[in-house]
């Protein structure tokens, strides 16, 4: 049984260190063109996930509902710290995410492939120690001492990929599914202070409008050879950084203006989509987290 | 083997760690699902007094002036997307500054915490950076701890009146660093070596980072030198109007 686990957690790796590898070379989905050759591009301007949650087919669903749905499979994942549990969730959200969501499995796949390196980087650091004197399963001498690793310590390795996977799955089940506007009337329902739901509805929007200016400047200074070199890339990331700045401030008194001249006395109030909650849906999701526990109970030792 | 080629062995590896694993370096997050459930209460609950100050700085500005609140906003925005932009790098890697120590110098180490979460947050829902049950450890590490020493690092040299210049690369990169230090820590804490304990482990998570951190933390020192000659050429105003230059001053 462990060594399904194994093949499973390498079968899972493999595939996603291939979509990330090959996502830029062929994606029929990215908005962008081709010249003479039919090698498609853009120019900086990059599909963000909140573009996949206005996409998505279970967008209708309860925002509440997804969320508290995505943070309890969360906690229990983290919680349970099962590499069965993982893998379950890891199915069930790929499930969720691909077939009732109809994301294309390479996007998806590409959005688990973001956080690899540091997966990568923080696995080794758990999966090899230093010794003076040779005392692991498997040892490389190394001058000074040995690196050296086991069993033991490949399995807790591999056990906290899964983990980390069936998070981030948990994770983009909601994020791939929900606009980031339906995620803040969530934290307003959970009664986060008022402030800082007016600060995160604005930056919200902020976002998008500074990097289109950042990206229209980064093709500007791309065309005129900005970034030949690496000195030369410097000083354009400093000019960048400082227009940005400067353009921003100009943007955020004209939104004043423009905020005030609306009647703006202090609260923002949007218009919510009434989206009515499921019942079969939480009777789901209730079986779902029961499967977990059961799950674990019978594989945990 | 004798020891020369011991010391051929051990430089190749060290050589394979620095250019073999550099494909896409984000700043430190910690990603959704490294910390054990005890690890993420327990930086989410350290990050609390922080970000209450932050809150009352906050509200203290804009009850003083209600105008400033697009101004912060516009701040959270800049420092969310100076953050995801891809900046220059000698190995051809494709890396992010954190923008959280420029954020300090510019802004001051209070409001940056309640900003910083807020870009957190984005990070995590809209690119897939860190993630929502680490979200007290990566606030604690980029938003608390970073622009902490960014801000006091500014301050001090400023006393001490060294070059402008000088005093902003220091603080950017030695926030930058700091940053990564207590990430490691941080994942060290929750996973102790087996032999050595955390200080091993910890000593285990900055070596392998620090292929790609180091360089970043110069490279963002410079980065802030650069925006803020910019910004001191273009809109020398506009820093007087969010205090980093004092009125009358050059």
């Amino acid at each position: 049984m462990e060594k399904i686990v194994v093949i499973g957690t390498i079968f899972i790796m493999v595939s996603i260190l291939w979509s990330a590898v090959n996502w830029r070379f062929f994606n029929p989905n990215q908005a962008g063109h081709s010249h003479r050759y039919k090698f498609r591009h853009n120019h900086g301007e990059g599909v963000s996930i909140d573009y996949y949650a206005y996409a998505s087919k279970i967008k209708h669903w309860n925002p509440t509902f997804k969320v508290s749905f995505s943070m309890m499979t969360l906690v229990l994942c983290i919680a349970l710290d099962n590499p069965y549990v993982s893998m379950f969730v890891i199915a069930a959200m790929a499930y969720i995410t691909i077939v009732k969501g109809k994301l294309p499995l390479r996007e998806y796949l590409r959005v688990l492939a973001i956080p690899i390196t540091f997966i990568l980087l923080s696995i080794v650091a758990i999966i090899f120690d230093f010794s003076k004197v040779p005392t692991g399963l498997y040892d490389l001498p190394i001058g000074f001492g040995y690196i050296f690793t086991s069993n033991a310590m490949l399995k807790t390795g591999l056990y906290l990929m899964l983990k980390v996977f069936a998070a981030i799955s948990a994770l983009q089940m909601m994020t791939l599914s929900t606009p980031s506007s339906e995620i803040i009337s969530v934290l307003r329902k959970a009664h986060v202070p008022k402030l800082v739901i007016e600060l995160m509805n604005m930056i919200y929007r902020y976002i998008f409008i500074l990097l289109e200016v950042s990206t229209k400047m980064k093709n500007a200074a791309d065309s005129r050879l900005g970034n030949c070199d690496f000195r030369t890339s410097c000083s354009t990331f400093g000019n960048i950084g400082a227009n940005l700045l400067v353009i921003s401030m100009k943007k955020a008194n004209a939104y004043y203006d423009a905020m005030e001249s609306r009647c703006y006395d202090g609260d923002f109030i949007f218009y919510e989509e009434v989206k009515a909650v499921d019942k079969k849906l939480i009777i789901k999701a209730g079986v779902f987290m029961v499967t977990l526990i059961i799950i674990w109970h019978y594989t945990h030792l | 083997m004798n020891f020369r080629q011991k010391m051929i062995l051990t430089a190749s590896i060290a050589m394979a760690f620095v250019f073999g694993i550099t494909p896409v370096t984000n700043a430190m997050h910690i990603m959704e699902g490294y910390l054990p459930p005890a690890f993420s209460i327990a930086w989410g609950a350290i990050c609390i007094p922080f970000l209450a100050m932050g809150y009352f700085a906050l509200k203290k500005t804009i009850e003083n002036d209600r105008r400033s609140i697009t101004l912060i906003a516009m701040a959270g925005a800049f420092i969310f997307v100076v953050s995801s932009l891809k900046i220059p790098s000698v190995t051809g890697s494709c890396s992010h500054m954190t923008g959280t120590g420029l954020g300090a110098i510019l802004l001051g180490a209070s409001s940056v915490s309640i900003l910083g979460i807020i870009v957190l947050i984005f990070q995590a829902v809209l690119l897939a950076h860190g993630g929502l049950t680490t979200l007290g450890a990566n606030t604690f590490s980029m938003a608390i701890a970073g622009p902490l020493v960014s801000f006091g690092l500014y301050k001090l040299c400023t006393k001490l009146k060294v070059n402008k210049y000088v005093s902003v690369f220091l603080a950017a990169s030695f926030g930058d660093l700091f940053t990564y230090c207590v990430t490691s820590l941080q994942l060290a804490l929750a996973y102790p070596s087996q032999v050595g304990g955390v200080q091993v482990s910890a000593a285990k998570f900055l070596a392998v980072f620090a292929p790609t951190q180091l360089p970043l933390a110069i490279i963002e020192g410079i980065l802030s030198v650069l925006v803020i000659i910019g910004l001191e050429t273009y809109a020398a105003s506009e820093l007087r109007g969010i205090g980093f230059l004092k009125v009358g001053e050059q």
